[in-house]
């Protein structure tokens, strides 16, 4: 039982989120954020070649322009414009952090294997795990990063992760369900993005650590 | 029966050719990219010659571990460089598993940490630290990306994790994988960039050369020439992982491999290359953060080969 070309897919996605967590320079981040999705829109593609589904060509689409282009160039601006290079990160170290998403992978291991497989999708275990683990990746990024930027990165990591699951599972949810949370998703990060940058000309930094007291 | 003699003539022949031409090639890249037109391709070849010519100075506290450790430390290599399949096609003599080859480099280490603190130069002791910290953190990279191998073709030995008639065991996302953390991890093994510099002027901050610093003339030539053996098995090998990304049909004749894994070991020796000139010397703390993504590659190929079939 060797795994599909698909499955191949699905976990190098889950591989470049884990990447992720163990580098602290924000542009290399942004730049495995949009690798990541543009192998999102070609696992998107190929689901939609095998099940002759055409409304998922259309999601392919919107992703790549939105999420693989729209997003990284956003942030890059942003990047520009609050000038930092580098998350100073907090409670866990880059290397640390990024064992401990191993082992959130070896968990969504054992979850996926639990999982019922669904008729018509193949193995259905790799795409589960890899989903499930780009989830739980998503969140340690959240968590574990000082700069307000790195948690939007995080946030829409988790985002891909349960795009994932739905596409690996499921086929893909209806267009309309998708393109309402890629808008959401979309407007999140904008606003994200220009509150960081709010911040940062209100105290300077964009450090969240900072944020805990509040002003009277 | 013909074949065989070929495919012998063939290994004995780039053995002795392959190791000083890669470390040339690695040199001769790196030069061109920082603009300078460098040493010739065979200059490695000449150096040993230079070296067989010098005369020999000895620190007056060295023992015979000295002396001893160099001559050891380079029949290890030799016997690496005939047993693990770094090119193919090998011929059918001298398999090892892939633990002793992995604990064969571990005392070829051990004796090169012992020669450098018998001289009593503190810079040599220095090193020798560097080197024990390096090596421990980096042996779960090597063991598990070489065992994660061994799992998809239920066999600890390497002349059958990379035989090609193993080729059609066709998993590319585990060959990748595994060959990027074993990349990383020779390149941590053999202490180049960008952990550290092998061409710096401050002895004080190297690893690999500063261990050598009192070795001289015929006794530097094993250390060195035992070093070119090891890089050319350790990049070979790489070498090896990749090509197996490329589907090949089971039955191509034995020159499609030869020319194959001759120009795949070129590719990863200019590759390296270029990364070394584009690369900055990490800090000696940051070290860790980078073999961490070795480890990390190496974790991600064994979950990924549990799960793909073998065991």
């Amino acid at each position: 039982m060797s795994l599909s070309l698909n499955d191949l897919v699905a976990f190098s996605i889950a591989v470049c989120a884990i990447l992720m967590v163990g580098s602290t320079h924000l542009r290399l981040n942004i730049f495995l954020f949009s690798l990541q999705t543009m192998l999102l829109v070609y696992l998107s593609t190929l689901y939609a070649h095998h099940h002759a589904e055409e409304h998922l060509y259309l999601i392919a689409l919107a992703l790549f322009a939105l999420k693989a282009v729209g997003v990284p160039v956003f942030l890059l601006r942003i990047i520009r414009q609050v000038h930092v290079q580098r998350d100073a990160g907090t409670l866990l170290s880059a290397p640390i952090a990024m064992h401990t998403a191993l082992a959130f992978l070896a968990v969504s291991y054992m979850l996926a294997r639990q999982l019922p497989v669904p008729p018509s999708a193949g193995l259905g275990w790799p795409g589960a795990t890899a989903a499930i683990s780009l989830v739980c990746t998503g969140l340690l990024l959240m968590l574990t990063r000082r700069i307000a930027l790195s948690q939007i990165i995080g946030f829409l990591v988790m985002e891909n992760g349960i795009y994932l699951f739905g596409l690996t599972q499921t086929r893909g949810m209806p267009m309309l369900v998708e393109m309402g949370v890629m808008l959401d998703v979309l407007v999140g990060v904008m606003i994200s993005g220009l509150l960081a940058f709010r911040i940062q000309k209100s105290f300077e930094h964009i450090d969240v650590s900072m944020l805990v007291d509040s002003k009277e | 029966m013909v074949n065989q003699l070929y495919i012998t003539a063939f290994y004995v022949l780039f053995a002795l050719l392959a190791p000083p031409v890669t470390l040339g090639t690695i040199c001769k890249v790196k030069a061109r990219l920082q603009n300078r037109i460098g040493a010739p391709l065979w200059q490695p070849i000449f150096d040993i010659l230079k070296l067989l010519r010098k005369d020999e100075t000895l620190s007056k506290t060295a023992s015979w571990v000295f002396r001893f450790a160099a001559a050891i430390n380079c029949s290890l290599a030799i016997y690496l460089v005939v047993s693990v399949p770094w090119l193919q096609p090998k011929p059918e003599w001298g398999g090892i598993d892939l633990f002793t080859f992995v604990y064969l480099l571990a005392a070829m280490r051990l004796f090169t940490l012992l020669a450098a603190m018998d001289t009593g130069s503190a810079f040599g002791a220095f090193a020798a630290s560097r080197e024990a910290t390096l090596s421990f953190l980096v042996e779960p990279a090597s063991v598990l990306s070489l065992a994660s191998l061994g799992i998809v073709s239920n066999s600890p030995q390497l002349n059958i994790i990379f035989g090609f008639h193993n080729m059609h065991a066709f998993h590319p996302g585990l060959w990748a994988i595994s060959g990027t953390a074993l990349l990383l991890a020779s390149i941590v093994e053999l202490s180049r960039m960008p952990i550290d510099d092998p061409t710096t002027h401050l002895e004080l901050t190297m690893v690999h050369e500063a261990m050598l610093l009192e070795a001289s003339g015929r006794n530097l030539l094993l250390f060195e020439y035992a070093n070119t053996l090891k890089l050319t098995v350790l990049f070979g090998l790489s070498a090896q992982c990749y090509l197996h990304l490329i589907p090949l049909p089971v039955d191509s004749r034995w020159e499609v491999y030869a020319i194959g894994s001759v120009v795949m070991l070129l590719v990863v020796a200019v590759t390296v290359a270029v990364f070394e000139a584009l690369a900055v010397k990490l800090h000696w703390t940051k070290a860790p953060d980078f073999i961490a993504y070795a480890i990390t590659l190496a974790v991600i190929g064994s979950i990924l080969a549990l799960g793909a079939g073998g065991i």
